[in-house]
């Protein structure tokens, strides 16, 4: 134990001086450790405000956020009819891109509380997945053992679901702890407060001073890891137990299981009503902070902005534009990130050791906050559309690299014997067994990532190329214009929803 | 003695029964019955159309027996237990126990219950396991510490009282749950393979234990099992279930004397009993 530990360090100690030496002969891309720390030196002045503003809203982002998750996921355990009529606002939840719904907060929230509510709502989707697929999957001998003695629902909730939710839960707030920090650094993106990592990455940028971009990207990356490794931590010394690596990711296929038992008219009218509720829920909430229909339209004054007002036409086009310059990148950096998670995880039959050193560094890799990586992209590829479309396969690789290592990992090994048995070498098994057998895990991976390509895409364009959908919120904000807010927003996370039904709907067909 | 029969039923009481009362009511138990099965049935939805589980099933179990049910897979036999605790519902039929349906009688904590696999819950001890009955029951935990305290004592399990089940073998973990089943005293206990992931040497060794167990709870057993010899070992009677559709095909009586002694796998009289008995099931899986 003490030995690889001391090799860790070495490793570690040996990867910073090689990036010392490469930083030092690169020049401007790659700023040597050395120069990132005086960095932070210089800007010592600043930087811990930045950080404990980010912190702070993080934080109570955090709190908000899981609470909301946990008692949502015992509701939905509770009351099965309850997560159907919710399932719509829970994709829109997982899918939405979270850059656009930041100006969204900034016009309805004051002070913090963008950036807060913005963490909350990206906290909320992992940590009710987590924490609903560990209290529905209890042995049932335990449902039956509570049953014998006359107990209920309530009964098995108590002394069974919600300790063995626990592991569950705790990997939950795990991704969660990393993704409050993304969404209090993409709400100071829009809110113009004054302090926070996101608000001194924005006023960076322009600058394009290597060390000081990576010092912040670095401090973004460092708060996000600190949370996730307490959360690890809280995670190893209480369960003990090896739970599967990656999070929620079960939880799209399984809230269609429990569908199936009703009747045709039964389940229609379960799907319209999810598919209307976060409308409604939008209706409900604008009346409820009881903003002007101008800042805040509701979802039939933004319909009607675009396809019934004078100028819907002209909106229309700007909207369709947008996503036109918006969607192949997504997608072309959807495919690539995919193919690339794919190719190297099949290394997972072809090369198991070199993949137990990838895996470690992929699943820290995939909490990095995908802002702290836009300033290396910037300095990487500049403003073009590579940079997009790097950001997207970026944001797309690290999950989907963990995800489909697992489904290659869990091909059954008695499969892969029969192949060797009969002479096969590795790429037979590797053509034969398992990949047949992690199709299932594309799938989900590709469920997984699809918003998140559109996310990346969105923010490269926000920050760097200044065109498609981020780049139109961008201005829209920057111009009052609230109804394109709201319209690029909707239409964004249409898109998102589609997206992830679309790659549903293709697993269904191949099964 | 009388008196302990009489207010068997009445619910409440019977939880305060004393034990060594209800050992002496062991020799009497063939006078009452303790359990009916009155026709039952039961028929799940398959993929090629419904399948019968159950045809119409009766059986009866004499207050402080122990009846054996075996048979091949898909006879039926684990469904008829899970009818009889109440977690299935039968499509017809119905089962009394001491004249009070299974959902009644349950909430009483009457009945006690043993899987094959010992369902314990992983985050609790021993002690901590053994006691879930009486929470989900309601009743306080403490008031019953010491008995819990005598049962893992019962089982085995002494100074393993705060051993957590990761820390526990197969077959401690299988005490842990015939603890945990007995700790209500239950008067009716219900053993679903209980043995069934044991390997032949221990089952062996657990049978015994049962036995002493049982005979000292002086509740009526019944136990689903694959095993022949294990049925026949326990049991007083044994019903031989069949498949296709699922049903009672014959009960056999078991009249060697309690408490019964390993020995007596060994004798002619044991295997002439597990010979019949396989002779019967042969035929049932010529049958299948």
């Amino acid at each position: 134990m003490k030995l690889e530990r001391l090799r860790a360090i070495a490793i570690g100690v040996a990867l910073l001086l090689i990036w010392e030496l490469v930083g030092r002969l690169a020049g401007r891309l790659l700023p040597p450790p050395s120069e990132i720390l005086a960095q932070y030196w210089r800007d010592r002045d600043v930087f811990p405000a930045h950080i404990w503003a980010t912190t702070r809203s993080a934080a109570a982002g955090f709190l908000l956020g899981n609470a909301a998750a946990i008692l949502a996921a015992i509701a939905f355990c509770r009351f099965p009819l309850l997560e159907q009529l919710f399932r719509g606002v829970n994709i829109a939840l997982f899918t939405v891109p979270a850059i656009v719904i930041g100006p969204i907060f900034v016009l309805v929230f004051p002070g913090d509380l963008p950036q807060i509510v913005l963490a909350a709502v990206l906290v909320y989707f992992p940590t009710m997945a987590a924490m609903l697929v560990g209290l529905n999957e209890i042995d049932p001998r335990l449902s039956d053992l509570v049953r014998i003695y006359g107990g209920r629902e309530a009964a098995l909730m108590r002394f069974v679901r919600l300790r063995s939710s626990l592991p569950s839960l705790l990997a939950g707030l795990k991704v969660a702890a990393s993704l409050a920090v993304l969404g209090a650094i993409l709400g100071e993106f829009g809110s113009g407060v004054r302090w926070g990592l996101g608000t001194f990455l924005l006023g960076s940028l322009s600058q394009g001073d290597a060390p000081r971009l990576w010092s912040i990207g670095l401090a973004a990356t460092g708060l996000a890891m600190i949370g996730y490794g307490a959360f690890a931590l809280i995670g190893a010394k209480t369960t003990g137990a090896t739970k599967a690596v990656t999070l929620a990711n079960k939880l799209p296929d399984r809230l269609g299981d429990r569908a199936g038992r009703r009747g045709g008219a039964q389940r229609l009218a379960i799907l319209l009503a999810a598919i209307l509720t976060p409308f409604v829920l939008w209706e409900a909430l604008i009346a409820a902070t009881g903003l002007s229909p101008i800042i805040a339209p509701g979802p039939i004054e933004t319909l009607s902005y675009l396809f019934v007002s004078p100028d819907s036409a002209a909106a229309r086009a700007t909207l369709l534009n947008a996503v036109g310059e918006t969607l192949p990148i997504a997608a072309l950096g959807l495919v690539s990130g995919l193919a690339a998670a794919f190719l190297l995880a099949s290394f997972t039959v072809l090369q198991p050791r070199l993949a137990r050193l990838v895996l470690p560094v992929a699943l820290v890799a995939q909490n990095i906050p995908l802002v702290a990586l836009t300033p290396i992209v910037l300095l990487l590829f500049g403003r073009e559309t590579l940079a997009s479309v790097f950001m997207a396969v970026l944001v797309v690789f690290f999950p989907a690299y963990v995800l489909l290592s697992q489904g290659f990992a869990l091909t059954p090994h008695a499969a892969r014997d029969l192949v060797r048995a009969y002479g096969g070498g590795r790429f037979k098994e590797l053509r034969l067994i398992a990949t047949p057998y992690s199709i299932s895990y594309l799938f989900a991976a590709a469920k997984l990532v699809a918003p998140q390509a559109l996310l990346g895409v969105m923010v490269a364009e926000w920050l760097l190329s200044g065109r498609g959908l981020g780049n139109l919120l961008n201005v829209s904000r920057g111009n009052l214009d609230y109804d394109m807010i709201w319209a690029g927003a909707m239409v964004s996370i249409l898109i998102s929803v589609a997206a992830y039904q679309s790659v549903a709907a293709l697993e269904r067909l191949w099964r | 003695m009388i008196t302990a029969l009489a207010t068997a039923g009445l619910g409440a009481a019977v939880a305060f029964r004393a034990r060594d009362d209800r050992m002496e009511a062991k020799p009497m138990a063939e006078a009452a019955v303790d359990l009916i099965v009155d026709r039952v049935a039961k028929v799940f939805p398959g993929p090629q159309g419904p399948v019968t589980a159950l045809s119409p099933t009766s059986l009866k179990l004499s207050r402080g027996s122990f009846v054996a049910v075996i048979g091949p897979s898909g006879c039926g036999k684990s469904t008829l237990l899970r009818i009889i605790g109440g977690l299935e519902t039968p499509d017809q039929g119905a089962v009394l126990i001491r004249g009070k349906s299974p959902e009644q009688f349950r909430a009483e904590g009457e009945l006690g219950i043993a899987f094959q696999d010992p369902a314990l819950l992983p985050w609790r001890s021993v002690r901590r396991n053994v006691a879930l009955p009486l929470q989900v029951l309601g009743r306080r935990v403490a008031d019953h510490a010491g008995q819990i305290d005598a049962l893992i004592q019962l089982v085995g399990l002494a100074g393993y009282e705060d051993a957590l089940p990761s820390q526990l073998s197969g077959g401690m973990r299988q005490r842990v749950a015939i603890a945990r089943a007995l700790v209500t005293e239950p008067s009716v206990l219900l053993l679903d393979e209980p043995f069934g992931a044991l390997d032949q040497i221990l089952r062996r060794a657990m049978n015994v234990e049962l036995q002493r167990i049982w005979m000292k709870s002086g509740a009526t057993a019944l136990l689903v099992t694959h095993g022949i010899d294990e049925a026949v070992f326990l049991a007083d009677e044994v019903a031989v279930m069949r498949a296709k559709p699922g049903r009672i095909a014959e009960i056999i009586p078991v009249p060697f004397p309690r408490p019964r002694d390993p020995a007596l796998m060994t004798t002619p009289e044991f295997h002439e009993i597990c010979d019949h008995l396989a002779a019967l099931l042969g035929e049932a899986g010529d049958e299948a």
